[in-house]
């Protein structure tokens, strides 16, 4: 028996254990298997394999019975991932239902989520801009939340180190409050969008439109081809799974990467309750992890662990992580683990017609488009407001149908429609400032289908958040009226936080123990054999779509912890 | 055995539908599985035709000839509130009854100058039951869609690329 138990114990332990394989979970997979360690991924949902697991991804519009949209019964059980603009007749089954993982709303807060191996990264936008050091020392600077322990340059090296394996399209934009990166070649801005390039730049100084960087292979390199990626083709359906692995998922990129290693376990269905504590040793010994479909509880065990279960899912597992030394949840000393949690304000959009370059429209797609780099006190501060906003900025013409009266002249009419004039839209991506007030915490009673307690979430705007929102909304339609363009409709978009799927904080970095939970490698101060590289571990949360940045922590963080591990000292 | 393949070979698809032609589907009942509203086998042809109303044959295939009727009653079915539906339904009646009272003859028996000039009369408003509007906006509105994103046109007509390939900001358009 003894000796059967050893080998057991022996086949559960590995060299590194990490939870969650969405994106970021995925290249702390890549990134430990390069280094050689034996490394276990657990993922709670089932497993999603490149291309195989995509059954829409091949479909025309008129395959879908109902042309995309969703039935009633669908959207009225779904209120909150219902509200999500990529939940749709040919996505529904990447995403989470709300009945099927219910959490308290202390304050309405529309979780996405999606529980499969890969995650989110099968959903995303694949939006990719750099932070600069405009970000990092924002709480220095203005005095909230708590320095970051790193600078631009910490971290400059590891954006690289992703941006040419996961292929990110863009330009050299030569800005600095948004770096440029190792870039494949950008996609184009069309007629208008470059017309309106230069008239901001021309009448608002400091002020810049830009092709959003993008996860998407415009031009392969042998790195890309080597995982068995092709060439985008701008299909844009990229949130089915895409058959030619185009864009960067863990699915297509990282994760069979990690397996060609040959030191990857991946383990679906493994829900992780909680991270063990030894006393004695006085480090994490392994995970707890029950069975999504069976219920049954087994213990596996490594040297390292990293929590990559998706920021709020991440808290949620060191909440649960109780010990003797931890009775508040792992490395929680201070009190702080849930607190400081923060979110993008996406609560405002702006949309315009413009009447001339009217010898042009657009041929073909791309799966970006433009983005406006914050331009609000980044310099130094110049409103009554902290921090700023970036924004997206498109322009397109659409078709004018006549659909009036029927017969054979309506039938002429929709079979030959008109371009319509070139209409412009943005939309505002706010910094919003952590605070103590904004946390999740464990329901002390309620509990899942797992015996795992649920999660309550207590996040909510603040005065900051509204004054930007307006400013946003006046100054884009200064710079519309400045453009020319007409039929201006500033519109408040009101959104509970969450529906940004920009979640961060909850387990913040710093270097005081006292008043953050990671160090600068994020490891926990009191607990250093764990490592927290996602979204939890965001100090602030800058304006710019966060994956790349939780991308490259984890890509560095894992580096460190594998020379730390060569060195024995872990 | 043999009558399920003989069945299956008759399936059509028609806007993205499997679905079975009436005749297969019992007498009363409609060419598709409907889980939320009841209409008869004669409605559906009703439907077929105002369809084809709206959108005709011509050198190319009309509404009715693609199946999109079918297609609207999907949407009905699963996509609208109860309320909607049964309006949907009773303004379906409305409008034929109207056809009995005008021209002696239900729907699908009328002439076509006949159907047109029903149609003429919703669209310009006349003075007609209620609900009739309210059936003839929805049916006219997802007519609209399902003929324009149904298979044939999106493969014939306003050809539908997967995978374009390119992106051109400054495509130059014709002169006409
Ligand atoms: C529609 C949409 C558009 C987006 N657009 C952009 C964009 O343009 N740019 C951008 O930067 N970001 C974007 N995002 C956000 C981006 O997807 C997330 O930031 C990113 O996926 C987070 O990575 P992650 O590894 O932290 O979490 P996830 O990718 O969510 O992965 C977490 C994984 O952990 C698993 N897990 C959770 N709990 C447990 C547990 N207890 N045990 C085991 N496994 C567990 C989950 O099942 C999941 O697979 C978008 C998201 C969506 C949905
Ligand atoms: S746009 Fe590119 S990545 Fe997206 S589905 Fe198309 S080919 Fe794939």
């Amino acid at each position: 028996m003894a000796y059967l138990n050893i080998n057991s114990i022996k086949e559960r332990t590995f060299d590194a254990i990490v939870i969650g394989s969405g994106m970021s979970g995925g290249w702390a997979a890549k990134e430990l298997t390069d280094n050689g360690l034996k490394t276990l991924v657990l993922e709670r949902g089932r497993d999603v394999k490149h291309i195989k697991d995509y059954p829409t991804a091949n479909m025309y519009p008129f395959e879908f019975e109902h042309r995309g949209e969703l039935p009633l019964a669908v959207k009225k059980e779904n209120p909150v991932v219902g509200r999500c603009y990529a939940f749709g007749e040919s996505t529904a089954h990447f995403f989470v239902k709300d009945k099927e993982h219910p959490y308290i709303q202390e304050k309405e807060f529309d979780w996405i989520r999606a529980y499969q191996v890969g995650g989110r990264s099968l959903l995303w936008a694949r939006q990719t801009q750099r932070w600069s050091d405009f970000d990092f020392s924002g709480p220095a600077r203005d005095g909230f939340a708590v320095d970051w322990p790193i600078r631009y340059a910490d971290i400059a090296p590891w954006y690289s180190h992703v941006e040419k394996f996961a292929g990110i399209a863009g330009n050299k934009d030569g800005l600095q409050e948004l770096p440029d990166g190792e870039f494949l070649p950008g996609f184009p801005l069309n007629a208008v969008e470059d017309y309106f390039k230069k008239q901001v730049s021309e009448k608002f100084k400091g002020r810049h439109i830009i092709s959003g960087r993008c996860a998407h292979l415009s031009r392969p390199e042998p790195v890309h081809l080597e995982q068995g990626r092709g060439q985008c083709l701008s299909r844009t359906l990229c949130n089915r799974g895409c058959p030619l692995g185009g864009y960067y998922s863990s699915n297509s990129s990282t994760l069979p990467w990690a397996a060609k290693s040959g030191h990857l376990t991946l383990r679906p269905f493994s829900v992780v309750h909680s991270i063990l504590y030894d006393e004695q040793k006085g480090r994490a010994s392994g995970v707890r992890v029950i069975d999504a479909n069976t219920k049954e509880e087994t213990e596996y065990y490594a040297k390292i662990i990293f929590v990559n279960a998706g920021s709020v899912n991440t808290n949620l597992v060191l909440l649960n992580s109780v010990s003797g030394r931890f009775p508040a949840g792992l490395g929680n000393d201070n009190g702080l683990l849930g607190k400081y949690v923060a979110f993008h304000n996406y609560s405002a959009t702006i949309s315009a017609e413009f009447d001339g370059l009217k010898e042009f429209t657009t041929d073909g797609r791309r799966p970006t488009g433009g983005y406006v780099p914050r331009f609000r006190n980044v310099f130094k501060q110049e409103t009554d407001f902290l921090r700023g906003y970036a924004a997206g900025f498109s322009a397109h013409r659409g078709l004018d149908r006549d659909t009036g009266g029927f017969g054979t002249e309506l039938k002429e009419n929709i079979l030959n429609p008109q371009l319509g004039p070139w209409r412009v839209g943005s939309h505002m991506m706010a910094e919003t400032i952590p605070k103590e007030s904004n946390y999740v915490s464990l329901d002390p009673d309620r509990k899942d289908a797992w015996g795992i307690p649920q999660l309550r979430i207590s996040v909510a705007y603040d005065d900051n958040d509204e004054k930007m929102r307006k400013d946003y909304l006046a100054q884009f339609e200064e710079m519309f009226a400045a453009a020319g363009f007409t039929n201006i409709q500033p519109r408040n978009k009101p959104m509970a936080p969450g529906l940004d799927i920009h979640e961060m904080g909850g387990v913040r970095m710093g270097k005081d123990p006292k008043t953050s939970l990671l160090n600068k490698w994020n490891q926990f101060h009191a607990c250093k054999n764990v490592f927290v590289t996602d979204g939890a571990c965001m100090t602030s949360t800058s304006t710019q779509n966060p994956s790349l940045t939780y991308m490259a922590i984890t890509a560095r963080a894992a580096n460190y912890a594998a020379e730390e591990l060569k060195k024995r000292n872990l | 055995m043999k009558r399920r393949t003989a069945i299956r070979q008759l399936v059509v698809v028609a806007g993205g539908l499997a679905l079975l032609p009436s005749c297969l589907s019992g007498p009363g009942n409609a060419a598709i599985k409907l889980s939320n509203i009841i209409l008869s086998g004669e409605q559906e042809k009703t439907l077929a035709e105002i369809a084809g109303t709206i959108i005709p044959a011509t050198d190319t295939p009309g509404a009715k000839e693609l199946g999109v009727h079918l297609f609207v009653l999907k949407m009905l079915d699963d996509c609208y509130e109860k309320d909607a539906q049964q309006k949907f339904i009773k303004g379906l009646g409305q409008a034929d009854q109207v056809a009995k009272e005008r021209f002696g003859a239900s729907f699908t028996k009328c002439k076509p100058e006949q159907r047109q000039e029903l149609i003429s009369d919703i669209e310009n408003k006349a003075s007609l039951p209620a609900e009739i509007f309210d059936f003839y906006q929805i049916m006219k509105q997802k007519t609209l869609q399902g003929y324009l994103s149904s298979e044939y046109v999106m493969t014939k007509q306003l050809i539908y690329e997967m995978a374009p390939g390119r992106y051109n900001g400054y495509f130059p358009v014709k002169a006409s």
